[in-house]
């Protein structure tokens, strides 16, 4: 059996982004379970990153009637209640049963209204996947930006809102480009606002979270000429490669930088020099994995040696972010080493 | 108005999913995209199935990715149970026909037809109970594994009545797949909200007053030792109330907002109303209302429940982490999921006399332990 559609749903794609918005609410058009499954699962993950503030969801709550004779009434309506609580903009995400009964839902988001009024492409699992859903709510939030004026900061564009280590990767980023003198403009979009949205254009680059997200990198490009880099750093190489090239798209120089962080990775590896010649194996396939060049890097760098008689580790996907989380990972590789 | 602010409460398909997946040998495939199978997967802590349709299967149909399903788990499985969610149901999928076998259950599911307790019912209905009348014993119900309480409940109930010396016949939803060819005539709940129809209901096990009522109407049609259960209740009632007049002694009682389905949030606002002299501010239940001697209110909208919370003022908060979230000052119990930010590996009850005695001691600490903050 096909198993392979496990990518998740638009929705939560979206949902990622839009509940990052602080002074946003997000309608969902569609049955209340849609709704409830996605905010349970955001309240589960807000805890575990220590967040207890509780995302602003609104679903429509379509019922069998509704169903039946179509639902656009039922958005406009609450688009019309939600407007009454003074949210600074609001985003109007489709479920699949909407789709499916041909609600037309970006005419009833194009209604004159007293804020931004944005539909995001979803329309559930008729709409794509996981991933789909979060580049669409990226593209569209962006229409509430303008380009006002010259910011030296940068962008961190596409920040995963669920990844549970989400905050660590910020600031590892925050400090590698500290090094080049600059700090970070807006987290689009993570705790921001609506204004600092409309800020977004303003950045000096946009740093992408992953090269999935290069089609929004593009975008943004055309739209205010912000050059962008394709990922946060990973690997010891990559986060090199990383600083030489925010340096290079920034005009800047790189060179005392690369050497600072070169001397912080030799020092951050010396304390892991016992992992040398121990041995380790990561499962069946890892190798044809396309995270295994940065594995290899580690295993080459600390001596170490791969086999199906060593130590089992899980294989690190994704791969975390900078130094500092090559730091985190050894830790847990000697966890299990000496267990 | 028609919409819900952030929704707390799981859909028909998820109580479709609670009912099926709660019998050990049945495999439960639910007939939609991998949206709809996550969040029941995560929730109800089980294996589940599904057929993941996609765009494609919806345009040129999804019979082949039924069948496909269906015929690989077969022979893992003593039956099958296929839930119907949103977009098969709309799409009007024919599929008794296209599944072709009278051996597969379908429950007509879809997250649009109301609530997690409508799909357990409907899930409920299509179980292939027999009753035959000559099965001694009795069945429990109400047990639904998205109950935080549900493993605990069905323990404690199992224990109460072996003490009175009646054996167990069917749990439902959780038992082995074969013990629907055995259902008894009698039954008796772990959580009214979730009743059966199956056998004849003689009452809930929920609180001491609904244990001595039940296992007294239960005697009237089984041999049993109905004055063991109430004397253990007798004595429950006695450490309750010793423990809550020392927490007396010292403190106030607690101002208490209650929300849960109906009730588990009606048993806890008596428990602490009956034994802890506490004043109880508002009732939310996320499920419809029946009769009882408070005034509650039905919503599963959180803007609603932060307002009867906000406008209140409790000392005590009663419900999910979502109404934790909201109260963050409040002390602060939990009987409704989701529970998340702790840890609980035990299988607790609710329902019996441990269940009244470990919701009592959960509210006497979380209070007790308000009071050490102040």
């Amino acid at each position: 059996m096909n198993t392979s559609r496990t990518e998740g749903c638009t929705l939560t794609g979206a949902l990622s982004v839009t509940t990052a918005v602080r002074d946003g609410v997000t309608v969902i058009h569609g049955p209340k379970g849609c709704a409830h499954h996605n905010f349970s699962l955001f309240h589960a993950t807000r805890i575990d990153n220590e967040c207890f503030s509780v995302p602003r969801i609104v679903s429509t709550g379509l019922l069998e009637d509704d169903i039946i004779f179509g639902g656009e009434e039922a958005l406009e309506q609450t688009i019309r209640a939600v407007i009454q609580r003074r949210p600074a903009s609001v985003y109007v995400l489709s479920t699949c049963v909407v789709e499916t009964i041909g609600d037309d839902v970006r005419s009833v988001c194009e209604k004159i209204w007293d804020v931004p009024v944005l539909h995001i492409p979803t329309a559930g699992f008729l709409g794509g996947v996981f991933r789909t859903g979060y580049v669409n709510a990226l593209m569209a939030l962006s229409v509430l930006a303008k380009k006002t004026g010259d910011s030296p900061g940068v962008n961190l564009v596409g920040e995963k809102n669920l990844e549970f280590e989400v905050d660590q990767h910020f600031m590892e980023v925050s400090r590698l480009i500290s090094l080049l003198g600059t700090d970070v403009h807006i987290r689009y979009v993570r705790d921001a606002s609506t204004a600092d949205i409309g800020r977004l254009g303003n950045a000096s680059l946009n740093i992408l979270r992953e090269p999935a997200l290069e089609p929004v990198g593009r975008h943004f490009e055309s739209s205010f000429r912000t050059p962008w880099i394709s990922s946060f750093p990973v690997g010891l190489y990559g986060t090199i490669r990383f600083l030489e090239e925010t340096a290079e798209k920034l005009g800047a120089g790189s060179n005392a930088a690369v050497e600072e962080e070169l001397k912080f990775q030799r020092e951050m590896m010396e304390r892991f020099s016992d992992l040398e010649c121990r041995t380790v194996w990561f499962g069946e396939g890892f190798e044809s994995s396309p995270g295994f060049p940065l594995v290899e890097e580690l295993i080459t760098e600390l001596d170490m040696a791969l086999d199906e008689r060593g130590t089992s580790l899980t294989f690190p996907d994704p791969f975390p972010v900078g130094t500092a989380g090559i730091s985190r990972l050894l830790h847990r590789w000697r966890r299990r080493c000496n267990a | 108005m028609p919409d819900c602010s952030n929704p707390l409460w799981p859909c028909a398909m998820t109580g479709a999913a609670a009912c099926m997946a709660g019998f050990e040998g049945m495999g439960v495939i639910i007939h939609g995209s991998s949206g709809c199978y996550f969040y029941p997967a995560t929730l109800l802590h089980t294996l589940l199935h599904s057929t993941f349709i996609s765009e494609e299967d919806v345009i040129f149909g999804s019979e082949k990715r039924i069948v496909e399903t269906i015929d690989e788990l077969s022979p893992r499985y003593e039956r099958l149970a296929v839930l119907l969610t949103c977009v098969p149901a709309v799409t009007g999928d024919d599929l008794k026909r296209m599944i072709g076998r009278d051996d597969v259950i379908i429950v007509d599911s879809p997250g649009f037809a109301g609530s997690f307790e409508e799909g357990y019912t409907r899930a409920v209905s299509q179980l292939p109970c027999i009753t035959t009348g000559d099965v001694p014993g009795v069945n429990i119900d109400g047990l639904s594994l998205a109950d935080p309480f549900c493993h605990g409940n069905a323990i404690e109930i199992e224990r109460l009545l072996g003490k009175a010396g009646v054996r167990v016949a069917t749990r439902f939803c959780l038992d082995r797949l074969d013990a629907l060819g055995h259902c008894a005539d009698n039954t008796v709940g772990a959580n009214p909200d979730l009743q059966s129809g199956k056998g004849r209901y003689l009452g809930s096990m929920l609180g001491l007053d609904n244990i001595r009522q039940t296992v007294t109407e239960l005697a009237r049609y089984n041999p049993l030792d109905a004055d063991a259960v109430c004397r253990e209740a007798d004595m429950a009632e006695e450490r309750l109330a010793a423990a809550c007049d020392k927490y007396l002694r010292r403190y106030e009682p607690p101002s208490v907002a209650v929300s849960g389905n109906f009730s588990y949030a009606v048993f806890a606002a008596g428990m602490i109303e009956r034994y802890l002299d506490g004043a109880i501010c508002t009732i939310a239940s996320r499920n419809a209302v029946g009769p009882s001697p408070y005034n509650v209110v039905q919503t599963d909208d959180l803007d609603v429940i932060t307002g009867l919370i906000s406008s209140n003022d409790p000392d005590l908060v009663v419900g999910s982490s979502f109404e934790r979230s909201v109260a963050p000052g409040c002390a602060f119990v939990g009987i409704i999921p989701p529970l998340r930010g702790q840890v609980r590996l035990r299988a607790q009850p609710l329902a019996g006399t441990e269940g009244a005695l470990n919701f009592m001691e959960q509210v006497l600490n979380a209070c007790i332990d308000r009071q050490k903050r102040k």
